[in-house]
């Protein structure tokens, strides 16, 4: 029994040493592989992320701090028109400005469109041609988007939103890399976008066989186009800023 | 018998939580260090179970195939030759060797057991 207990000793020490060490030098081993794993593409892409995501933070900040500016406006507004009969009509005035200018959420009767990337035929293209498929036909471009809303804005349209930007007399619509910036917002599809105004004279536009609409519908695209009866659009987030346009004296 | 699972899992959780930055490039080095590591632990179990255990041999076989290991790896980036795959053969063969040595003497090491119980029962019954 003792010499039974002496061996048990005897290479029960210098084993667990040496599978402390192992167990070590395995960790550190992976550890070093998984960081060699990461390439200077990948750095660069990670940085850019990065960057991207701080820039979108800040403007969040800046855009939480600009609907603060314009509540105390309001309010301020407010105050200053009661008992002021001669401002009323100023303040409706103001009021019709800024749906306009989108500076307030608008709501009332209109479309409903949805637009999305062809992504069944493109796969569908894909299999059938691989050497002459063009992923660019089967998306939806910023000038797709542009066109839509251009032929909204011929219908009379008196309000319009694209995903969650309302988009305002200052509103671009442009392709970046895989996304498509509105109000220097990146979007991502599907695309919905809410139309404010007369609804017949709205879905008589799109129906029309030249509309932007049309033609995506009969290129294959899945849109949809409903009417509804309360449509809410958000607010512009952003602000006009005028360094070089200033009013004209006297008009 | 646990001591040596527990030193393993301390090694294993050390070397987690301390996070010792090591260049990309040493990264091969480290893992045919780690293979000499492993041999050493099979070559130890092996000895155990063969009754011919000495910590001195385990020591020191496991400090100089390591750093052998990671010095012929080393030399071998230098001279342009794969010296390393040298490294991972002789440990991979004796890794196989040593397994295959501590799984037959396991085996025979129950059978006995149980021709030994079968005859105490035997001699009970």
């Amino acid at each position: 029994m003792k010499t039974g207990r002496q061996t048990f000793n005897k290479w029960q020490l210098p084993l667990t040493l040496v599978l402390f060490l192992s167990g070590l030098l395995l960790v550190m081993a992976l550890r070093s592989l998984a960081a060699s794993d990461s390439n200077p593409t990948r750095l660069q892409n990670d940085n850019l992320v990065n960057l991207i995501k701080t820039q979108e933070r800040e403007i969040a900040g800046i855009q939480a701090d600009i609907s603060a500016r314009r509540n105390l406006i309001n309010n301020s507004r407010l105050t200053s028109a009661s008992g002021k009969q001669a401002l009323v009509s100023l303040q409706s005035q103001i009021q019709q400005l800024d749906i306009v200018a989108g500076y307030t959420e608008a709501k009332g009767p209109g479309l409903l469109i949805s637009l999305d990337d062809n992504r069944k035929d493109a796969e569908a293209a894909q299999a059938r041609n691989p050497a002459q498929f063009k992923p660019d036909d089967f998306l939806i471009h910023d000038r797709n988007l542009l066109y839509v809303v251009n032929d909204l804005r011929a219908a009379g349209a008196e309000a319009i939103s694209v995903n969650d930007q309302r988009v305002v007399a200052s509103t671009e619509f442009r392709c970046a890399g895989n996304t498509i910036l509105v109000n220097t917002t990146r979007l991502a599809p599907p695309y919905i976008i809410r139309a404010i105004g007369n609804q017949n004279s709205l879905t008589r536009t799109l129906d029309l066989p030249e509309s932007e609409f049309n033609i995506l519908k009969m290129s294959g695209f899945p849109v949809s186009v409903e009417s509804s009866p309360a449509l809410l659009l958000p607010a512009y987030k952003g602000s006009y800023q005028f360094s070089f346009a200033t009013p004209k004296a006297g008009s | 018998m646990w001591l040596p699972i527990l030193g393993l899992l301390l090694g294993i959780g050390i070397g987690s939580a301390l996070a010792i930055p090591i260049p990309g490039i040493y990264a091969k080095y480290l893992s045919v260090a780690v293979l000499a590591a492993l041999d050493s632990v099979f070559g130890g179990l092996k000895s155990i179970i063969e009754d011919k255990f000495d910590g001195a041999v385990l020591l020191t076989g496991f400090f100089t195939n390591a750093l052998l290991a990671a010095l012929l790896a080393f030399l071998g980036d230098r001279l342009g030759v794969d010296l390393y795959l040298a490294a991972v053969f002789a440990f991979g063969v004796r890794l196989f060797q040593n397994l295959a040595i501590i799984r037959r003497e396991m085996i025979a090491n129950w059978l006995q057991k149980r021709r030994l119980s079968v005859q105490e029962a035997k001699k009970n019954g």
